[in-house]
């Protein structure tokens, strides 16, 4: 029985620690907010060069092999920074090309993935925003030795910049899952315009996109284990990283409530904010335990691994919200003000929170495992 | 990071289990008598004192071992032992803080269960600012008069002794001015009287010491030591049965389930109602992180570390959990859910396990879970050593300390 990490894990955490702070400290956020692709190049190659982007993927690959908890690890520290690009996208789409891709989809996507030449993304929500799978509309029809697949997709993390789009579908077997490249004819992109800057949404469209039989993974009627599996992981790691900005919005206010003085004494002396900030604390370290052991499960196959992944996205959105928020309240009129950085956490945590299953979805899933 | 159990632990664990099943009893433990025997089992067994060092009739078992006995006493909702507080408080500290002969003539008993304990610190203008308490004990050369009163003793009914503070300088500042001594409690200055709660029982007692005697020999550590002492003291009442604690509110939540599924409302069960599912599914996920947390707490221990202060956020994380915990089920079981008598065979709307070897009624847990964020350091206090020890925000201004640092 061992909750804490272990040596590599921490020297991981460390590295990522010191990294970000000068390659992606706020400045670098706010100068992203307005480009419209929303990510940084060399910060990507950066990351690239760390191993970031084959962590969790097989050696054969150019990976490392490392698990969920690593992943976490590294996600907390990019949530703590509020990390604006599509590495979460990016890998959870090649973990599932990992799990069910055949060796040519392996060989042509996990290599460059990890080389970081290639971005990916999982579109999970159709047009009625519903996570449950049964509500995917989009449909894809056999066409010669290929499939047409028309639909719609809404709020895909990052498809702007992907080089390729998992797309669930509707097939004549089943829930289908399909490689379809963003240059593919038919596609249209629009990026929609949220609070946060480090989160980017894209409205897709496929009218009649025509992709070749090598473009499925799995089985065409195959897909709905790997999708709720892929949603579980990113759940996880939607956690991690809103762990990661409620920390960093907790630290920023026990440090605040330390200097900033009113009535002759600094702030952190009264009660009313003392006790505030024990109790975002404790939602802190609740959120932590939640994530951590959600992670481990999901690497061990625990028997409760699917719980533990419901149970820490709605758990960590829950709590992370109100650590962000109550840091602005504990920091007052200037935690409120677009010069001070407390609102990138904010609004990072918040948009995290509708992502890979939003928190009455995961409820929904826990009453269904635990009391059905 | 790794969360499985060794090999060992797992054998362990299923012994425990196995030795439960035949012998754990399936009835409520009515008479001190009963109570007792029981007591003796677990002693002989070795599941009493199981972190006292082996010198003085303990185990030294590592805190693994101790939550796992915990956590299957809860499974099979086993009778507590009796002497709760001997055990996990007064023994230790005498351990810690005693002569050796106060270790010869006490710990034996305590393990066994011959002479039972209680603790006498709060006060009724003491409570939450303890070390401001006033009972005196009065140096008469071979002994101490001690006067005054206590409140919210646990256990003081049936106790032979209690540990106590009482102020034996009052010219010093008040933290400086207390001693810590093992009062006899069956002498005439003594008078114990029950003190009835919301609940309608009565767990707790007032204590009234009227030129009541204290030996010499009965001081624990030196004068004026007292303060120093139950501050451990406290620090082994904070954070320690948490898997115990989860596995009971686990219990309960099987319950709740059973109880949603056979109560109707309109046309279906109340556990389809999609408001109750996403209650029930907001408990259930809080109810796994006070168990994940409860893990973390473990391991950490299991290495050795000491949680220190940081074992307020556990205690504040798991008295206020209970309060929203019954607070939902009251939503959801409506009026079931304050009965406080059986309606017939299958209760399962009014009746719950959640109290050690009795049932009990999901009312009685509802009004019992507000005593959790005001016992052992109310809430406000865990959030204030939180804040000061855990986070490091500055000291508040106190009238006392100001006081202190005037005296001074």
């Amino acid at each position: 029985m061992n909750f804490a990490l272990t040596a590599d894990q921490q020297l991981l955490k460390n590295s990522a620690r010191t990294f970000l702070e000068t390659h992606c400290a706020p400045a670098l956020v706010r100068s992203l907010a307005d480009d419209p692709r929303g990510e940084s190049d060399t910060l990507w190659k950066e990351m690239t060069q760390l191993g970031w982007l084959g962590l969790a993927l097989p050696e054969a690959y150019g990976g490392s092999g490392l698990g969920m908890v690593e992943t976490a690890v590294l996600l907390e520290e990019l949530g703590r920074v509020a990390y604006p690009g599509p590495y979460v996208p990016t890998i959870l789409a090649a973990s599932v090309i990992a799990e069910a891709g055949t060796a040519a989809q392996k060989q042509q996507w996990l290599a460059a993935v990890a080389m970081g030449s290639a971005r990916a993304t999982l579109a999970f929500l159709d047009a009625d925003l519903d996570w449950n799978l049964e509500s995917v509309t989009t449909r894809a029809e056999r066409a010669g030795t290929g499939w047409r697949i028309s639909g719609i997709k809404r709020f895909v993390p990052w498809a702007h910049v992907a080089d390729v789009l998992l797309i669930p579908a509707r097939t004549p077997d089943g829930l289908g899952l399909f490689l379809v490249p963003a240059s593919a004819p038919g596609m249209s992109l629009t990026p929609v315009t949220g609070i946060d800057a480090s989160t980017r949404w894209v409205n897709v469209k496929l009218d009649g996109v025509s992709v070749s039989g090598d473009a499925v993974l799995g089985t065409p009627g195959g897909a709905r284990p790997l999708l709720e599996a892929a949603l579980r992981r990113g759940a996880v790691g939607a956690a991690a990283e809103m762990l990661g900005a409620a920390r960093r919005c907790l630290d920023m206010s026990v440090e605040y409530a330390k200097v900033r003085e009113q009535f002759g004494q600094p702030i952190g002396s009264f009660q009313a904010i003392r006790h505030k900030c024990a109790e975002m604390l404790l939602e802190v370290e609740n959120a932590h335990a939640a994530t951590y052991y959600a992670a481990w499960a999901l690497d061990a196959g625990a028997e409760d691994a699917a719980v533990a992944a419901s149970v820490a996205k709605s758990y960590v959105g829950d709590a992370a919200r109100k650590v962000c928020g109550e840091s602005i309240q504990v920091h007052g009129g200037i935690g409120f003000t677009w010069e001070y950085d407390l609102h990138l956490y904010f609004k990072h945590a918040k948009a995290l929170e509708t992502m890979y299953g939003d928190a009455d979805h995961h409820r929904e899933l826990i009453v269904r495992a635990v009391a059905a | 990071m790794d969360l499985t159990y060794s090999p060992e632990d797992r054998e362990f664990r299923a012994e425990t289990r196995r030795w439960l099943e035949e012998n754990a009893p399936r009835h409520e433990l009515k008479t001190l008598d009963d109570r007792r025997a029981w007591h003796r089992r677990l002693y002989d067994r070795g599941f009493i004192g199981m972190g006292w060092p082996k010198e003085y009739g303990g185990q030294n078992a590592g805190p693994m071992r101790q939550a796992i006995v915990a956590d299957e006493l809860a499974r099979v909702n086993a009778p507590a032992a009796i002497n709760a507080l001997g055990i996990s408080i007064v023994g230790p500290t005498i351990i810690v803080h005693g002569t050796e002969a106060q270790k010869q003539r006490y710990l034996k008993k305590i393990l066994a269960a011959e002479e039972l304990w209680c603790q006498l610190y709060s006060e009724p203008n003491a409570g939450s600012d303890l070390a401001s308490l006033k009972t005196s004990a009065e140096d008469r050369g071979d002994h101490f008069v001690v006067n005054g009163q206590k409140i919210w003793t646990s256990g003081g009914v049936i106790a032979d002794w209690g540990l106590l503070l009482a102020r034996t300088d009052s010219r010093v500042p008040k933290h400086k001015g207390i001693s810590c001594f093992l009062l006899h409690m069956r002498q005439p200055g003594v008078e114990v009287r029950p003190l009835r709660q919301i609940t309608g029982s009565a767990e707790f007692s007032e204590v009234f010491m009227t030129n009541a005697r204290a030996e010499k020999s009965d001081l624990m550590g030196r004068l004026g030591q007292g303060w120093e002492i139950a501050q451990t003291t406290l620090s082994y009442e904070r954070g320690g049965n948490s898997l115990a604690r989860v596995t009971r509110y686990a219990g309960a939540f099987g319950q709740l389930v059973k109880a949603a599924r056979s109560l109707r409302r309109g046309d279906r069960p109340l556990l389809d109602d999609p408001v109750v599912r996403t209650k029930i599914g907001r408990i259930y996920a809080e109810l796994e992180v006070q168990r994940y947390s409860a893990l973390r707490v473990l391991s950490a221990l299991e290495k050795g570390e000491s949680p220190g202060a940081a074992s307020s956020v556990t205690k504040l994380s798991y008295s206020e959990f209970e309060k929203r915990y019954f607070e939902l089920v009251e939503e959801i079981l409506g009026p079931y859910g304050q009965l406080t008598m059986p309606l017939g065979d299958d209760d399962v709307a009014v009746d719950v396990d959640t109290s050690s070897g009795s049932r009990g009624t999901w009312a009685h847990a509802f009004l019992w879970s507000r005593a959790g964020t005001i016992y052992a350091g109310s809430s406000e206090i865990q959030k204030n050593v939180i804040g000061e020890r855990v986070l490091g925000l500055p000291k508040e201004t106190r009238a006392d300390r100001v006081k202190a640092r005037e005296a001074s």
